[in-house]
């Protein structure tokens, strides 16, 4: 059966936040890596994550993984991915459910499926494929959406849920993302929150977004917004203590700003749980 | 549709490499009355292009400054459409630019390419493993009689790359923003290497990088020092060559031959 990590509140690790790591351990309980960003043999992004690697855990958290790719999975890459996990002994491995290869090229945009049965089977075939070669489960995260299939059969949530059993994965759930994908297709994102199979809930992203007028932009480079925050209360009441991360990977603020938003989260974690908590005692 | 027919008429639309086909995408997109379906897939044909511009940027932060903003995303459309992303490493999108720029040079500076290549090298070097270096009394123990039969070993991160044009010269400039002078042709030479992670180039004379390179290969040190034959004084030039790349931490190991 999943198991969910009590690993707190975290934020991603990025460059421009390097030295401050190199000084001295910020007061985050984890932090979340780009996982192609620590590919390579040799360089200093390496060399840091090592570094705080031995301060405090590390998520590994893939953009290229291309899991709903008709491509074969990436030979190369997931034995760069196998190579850095033996090295960095992570907390998780996440990636998106999404795709970004077709005939091994590579768009590096994270592409929403059709949610059909031939994609479900599709994909629930190459994530027991990866675990088994990494020997670990992984979580993935639902994308933010621009596009929808006239294919689709079933709702993102009742696919990723499923998804999650058959394949016998986690789920990241961003909470930014189904706000976004949301507001761009005109669904309750309580609806959204509802449809989750709550058991195999394994951590919270959230994320500031862009407002383009008729269409809401993820960009990460905003703080968290007050409706995703709002949205994040009503996932905790539904999902409980979950491993939350604030991503920040554009117009990076300092770290302290971040850490900010981080505290925040954890704050907002005990408002919600205090109560149950107290009445379960 | 399959997921397949999907996925390329997807991908096709994002990367341009498929002509926008209203009926096509009607019957695999579903927008709405205030976003119809293009207008959808737009935004991740923005993306793309604005995402892989951003990525050569990154990695060509002197050619980007030397052809201003609307100039260089040029550059970087025309370059994406010959040669998409083939591997799940963002950073390695511009692997071809520096033969791009050779095969269609900019008239009137036909030195750019010597300068992406430089930028490449660069790139490249940040992100070679490490390994601490040896200094010269590595040398002095493999003993007078052996010194002719020893081999360098080299760091990992050097490389010596041969220009057609003095792109150190020019990188420089941008570098600090000042004017760049008119294109200067080479041959010229350029060592990159990486200490500490951070990354460093100088201009090499053509008999020294001749040695390095023979150095790289794994030349014994009288082939290396051979290289300074035609030189007038060659023991001399050889011993400073030598004394510097121990110097610059460019020599990782001594193995006797």
């Amino acid at each position: 059966m999943f198991q969910r990590l009590g690993l707190g509140h975290g934020i991603g690790l990025r460059a421009t936040h390097f030295a401050r790591f190199l000084e001295g351990r910020p007061p985050v309980d984890w932090v979340e890596v780009v996982t192609e960003n620590f590919m390579a043999d040799g360089g200093r992004p390496i060399a840091v994550l090592e570094k705080v690697r031995r301060d405090m855990p590390v998520v590994l958290h893939g953009v290229s993984l291309s899991i709903g790719s008709v491509d074969p999975l990436s030979e190369s890459y997931l034995a760069g991915l196998e190579r850095l996990v033996a090295r960095i002994e992570p907390a998780m491995v996440t990636d998106h459910l999404c795709w970004g290869t077709q005939r091994g090229r590579y768009v590096h945009d994270l592409l929403p499926l059709p949610y059909t049965e031939e994609s479900l089977a599709h994909v629930a075939g190459r994530v027991a494929a990866v675990q088994e070669r990494l020997g670990r489960r992984i979580l993935l995260e639902n994308p933010s959406s621009y596009v929808a299939f006239r294919d689709s059969a079933m709702t993102e949530w009742e696919f990723l849920s499923e998804l999650s059993r058959r394949a016998d994965c986690g789920i990241l759930l961003d909470v930014n993302n189904v706000y976004v994908s949301a507001r761009n297709f005109g669904f309750d994102p309580l609806e959204y929150l509802d449809g989750i199979d709550a058991g195999r809930v394994g951590q919270f992203h959230l994320a500031g977004h862009s407002d383009k007028g008729r269409y809401l932009l993820d960009t990460h480079d905003e703080p968290v917004p007050p409706a995703v925050w709002e949205l994040y209360r009503e996932a905790l009441r539904r999902f409980g203590r979950v491993p939350a991360l604030v991503e920040w990977d554009d117009h990076i603020p300092p770290l302290e700003e971040v850490v900010a938003q981080s505290r925040r989260a954890a704050a907002i974690e005990a408002e919600e749980l205090a109560p149950a908590l107290r009445r379960a005692s | 549709m399959t997921l397949a027919e999907t996925q390329a008429l997807f991908h096709g639309l994002v990367t341009g490499d498929s002509p926008p086909d209203g009926t096509a995408l009607e019957r695999c997109f579903r927008g709405t009355d205030e976003l119809p379906a293009a207008e959808r897939v737009a935004i991740y044909r923005n993306m793309y292009l604005d995402r892989l511009v951003d990525a050569l940027r990154e990695t060509f932060p002197n050619l980007a400054r030397f052809l201003g903003e609307e100039r260089f995303a040029a550059l970087g459309q025309a370059y994406l459409a010959e040669h998409p992303s083939e591997h799940h490493d963002v950073g390695r999108i511009g692997r071809r630019l520096a033969a791009f720029l050779r095969e269609y040079p900019d008239p009137e500076r036909p030195d750019l390419a010597a300068l992406a290549e430089l930028e490449w090298t660069r790139n490249v070097a940040f992100f070679a493993p490490d390994a601490p270096a040896v200094g010269a009394d590595a040398l002095a123990a493999v003993g007078v009689e052996g010194v002719g039969r020893a081999r360098l070993c080299l760091a990992r991160s050097l490389n010596v790359v041969m220009l057609e044009h003095d792109a150190a010269s020019l990188w420089r400039r941008v570098e600090s923003g000042e004017p760049a002078d008119p294109p200067a042709p080479g041959p010229a030479a350029v060592a990159v290497w990486q200490r500490d992670f951070e990354v460093f180039h100088c201009s090499l004379p053509l008999v020294e990088a001749a040695a390095l390179r023979a150095a790289m290969a794994g030349e014994t040190l009288d082939s290396v020092c051979a290289a300074f034959g035609d030189r007038p004084d060659p023991a001399a030039e050889a011993h400073a060559a030598l004394s510097s790349w121990f110097d610059e931490g460019w020599i990782v190991g001594v193995e006797l031959g």
